[in-house]
């Protein structure tokens, strides 16, 4: 299913955050966006997963317009690993996981044993089976990322939003669940930090600043030095790798405190 | 397998609690001034209600025991049971709605809001009967929700500081307001003391006004029963929530105005008993977990527990006379609201 926007704009307090920001994720494809603190990626992304209505312009999933769609069923189409999972109450971990099943049951509708099975199927791809009856509260970071990511997993979704999803993470992990998303062959739209993985695992990147898209395309095509001290002011050097044939960005120190 | 077992513990312990509850109302109906033996006690209630007469000994049992139990402590007895489930109930939804685990009528000044409602319909008479001062009640307990939701979101998200104090600045301003108007009013117009309504008391509790809140607990406990699964999403924060497709702002204004109904009704019958929708569901949460599947049907049958043994507590502490209930549950809440601030370290010790 390919999602895609139009013309977004989006104002938080009568200050504008994003604008014209128009960017398309087909079937399958990965798409990355890059860009400095406050540069407005967060944002869009909750535009995308309905937590914020656009001021103007449009968001499709499929050929329908998102605000047509009861947000019940956008939630079995778009699944959803956030950058804020604080919890005031506990749950055990396989409850966490089980939530993902909501948006496809019915109020009063009990779970069935497909249910347990997805949830648990989705717990094993994260790695994290043996540890279904701990509470989710006593994790580390990086264990909670996974059991969101399993959450959003268990919904079936179609297409996946991540907000920086390997924030927490140590680079094993990091490569793991990159790679993870990557395998599921579903749509991904993700916000990232990380230059080198970006570049590693993304079909498409969309380069944000100051609330606008300035460059778009395969990160081979637009990750170029230039394109880096324009969006986030330092220096850096991109070569591909010969071992690898991904492309490594080195970084020089900021001369300020050279 | 697992969960079939978990199933079947949990069946258990449900009907554990509904035994012990039952067995509660006979005990309870016991207790007071005048003891009364359970099995003569349980003979009465078996006559009253089912026209039961093992052993033909009902004729060796005197009225006045017969009265006292039939139409003095049963119909308070129940009024404990109900206004307990109906508190309890309220506390766990508000808590999931809010994502604060803080969050109860009393509180955040839900309930000073229906006692300022019910003491002023009294006052203008609007409406004689339980009806009029009911409808002014539920009013006066959805007006203090408004405010306390505003308050609280000044200035962006919700935090648990801002609601708490919210809920202060709707008590000290609710309860000044119907304070007012009981001073000015005097006794004359049967609005009741300031003990009745700021400490709550079942003392007036009788067949013909249990109805009411009766309806309105059930209405409730049914209301939330079914909310179970968008409860438990909601624990999970705003965003979370609506990434799994719950409508967060129409899931959550109904269930705030099925609270502020269900305090309503019971504040307009019994006055403010504080601190029962913050203590049961934390007690309950601690053995069945957050799951309101599992959560709430033990917070309803708790919560009958907890009220009609502290009403127990209430008519039988003092020699004669009686403790107005509010006091003991604000002596057992008070502690606990303390306790669960610690624990959680909600953002005030210093985390």
């Amino acid at each position: 299913m390919d999602l895609s926007l139009r013309d977004i704009d989006v104002s938080l307090c009568s200050q504008s955050i994003i604008s014209q920001v128009s960017l398309d994720a087909k079937q399958g494809e990965f798409v990355g966006i890059i860009g400095p603190n406050g540069s407005g990626k967060s944002t869009l992304l909750r535009t995308v997963y309905r937590v914020i209505k656009p001021d103007s312009g449009a968001i499709f999933l499929g050929d329908k317009n998102l605000k047509n769609i009861k947000l019940a069923d956008s939630a079995k189409l778009m699944g959803v690993v956030g950058q804020f999972n604080h919890l005031n109450f506990d749950l055990t971990v396989f409850e966490m996981v089980m939530m993902g099943r909501t948006p496809h049951k019915q109020l009063l509708g009990p779970d069935t044993d497909e249910d347990y099975q997805i949830a648990a199927e989705a717990l094993r791809k994260v790695g994290m089976e043996k540890q279904a009856d701990r509470n989710f509260l006593t994790l580390s970071g990086g264990e909670k990322q996974r059991i969101i990511l399993a959450r959003a997993l268990t919904q079936q979704p179609q297409i996946l939003v991540l907000d920086e999803p390997t924030n927490h993470l140590d680079i094993k992990y990091q490569l793991e669940l990159l790679s993870l998303v990557k395998s599921l062959g579903i749509g991904v739209l993700a916000a990232l930090h990380d230059l080198s993985l970006s570049a590693m695992y993304c079909d498409k990147l969309y380069v944000m600043k100051e609330g606008k898209i300035i460059a778009s395309g395969p990160p081979k095509q637009i990750l170029t030095p230039e394109l880096i001290r324009e969006v986030y002011e330092i220096d850096c050097s991109i070569q591909e790798n010969v071992n690898t044939g991904y492309l490594s960005v080195v970084y020089y120190p900021t001369p300020r405190y050279a | 397998m697992m969960q079939s077992l978990k199933r079947r513990n949990f069946i258990l312990s449900l009907a554990a609690l509904a035994a012990a509850a039952m067995l509660s109302i006979v005990l309870a109906v016991c207790l007071g001034t005048v003891k009364i033996a359970p099995a003569e006690a349980l003979q009465i209630l078996l006559y009253k209600a089912f026209q039961l007469n093992p052993g033909n000994t009902i004729d060796q049992i005197s009225a006045a025991h017969m009265d006292i139990i039939w139409k003095i402590r049963l119909p308070r007895v129940l009024m404990a049971a109900i206004v307990g489930a109906g508190l309890a109930v309220c506390g766990t939804a508000m808590q999931s709605s809010v994502q604060n685990p803080l969050a109860d009528p009393y509180i955040l000044g839900i309930s000073a809001g229906a006692s300022l409602g019910a003491t002023f319909s009294i006052l203008i008479n609007a409406a004689a009967g339980g009806m009029g001062i009911a409808f002014w009640a539920f009013a006066g307990a959805l007006g203090a929700c408004v405010l306390v939701m505003a308050l609280s979101s000044i200035g962006g998200q919700m935090s648990t500081i801002k609601m708490i104090l919210a809920g202060t600045i709707a008590n000290a301003l609710f309860i000044a307001f119907s304070n007012c108007i009981i001073y000015l009013a005097g006794n004359a117009e049967g609005i009741r003391t300031v003990t009745f309504w700021t400490m709550g008391s079942l003392a007036a509790a009788k067949w013909h006004n249990l109805a009411l809140p009766a309806g309105g607990v059930l209405l409730g406990c049914l209301f939330f029963l079914a909310q179970s699964r968008n409860l438990n999403t909601m624990l999970l924060g705003e965003e979370a929530a609506i990434t799994l497709g719950i409508d967060l702002t129409k899931v959550r204004r109904n269930n705030l105005i099925m609270t502020a109904l269900v305090t309503g009704l019971i504040v307009a019958t019994c006055g403010v008993i504080a601190f029962v929708g913050l203590i049961i569901p934390h007690i309950v949460r601690g053995f069945v977990g957050s799951d309101h599947r599992r959560l709430l049907p033990s917070v309803i049958l708790t919560g009958i527990l907890f009220l009609i043994w502290a009403d127990v507590l209430a008519r039988s502490l003092l020699p004669s006379g009686e403790l107005p209930i509010g006091i003991i549950t604000a002596m057992i809440g008070a502690p606990f609201f303390l306790y669960i601030l610690y624990k959680n370290s909600l953002g005030f010790a210093g985390k």
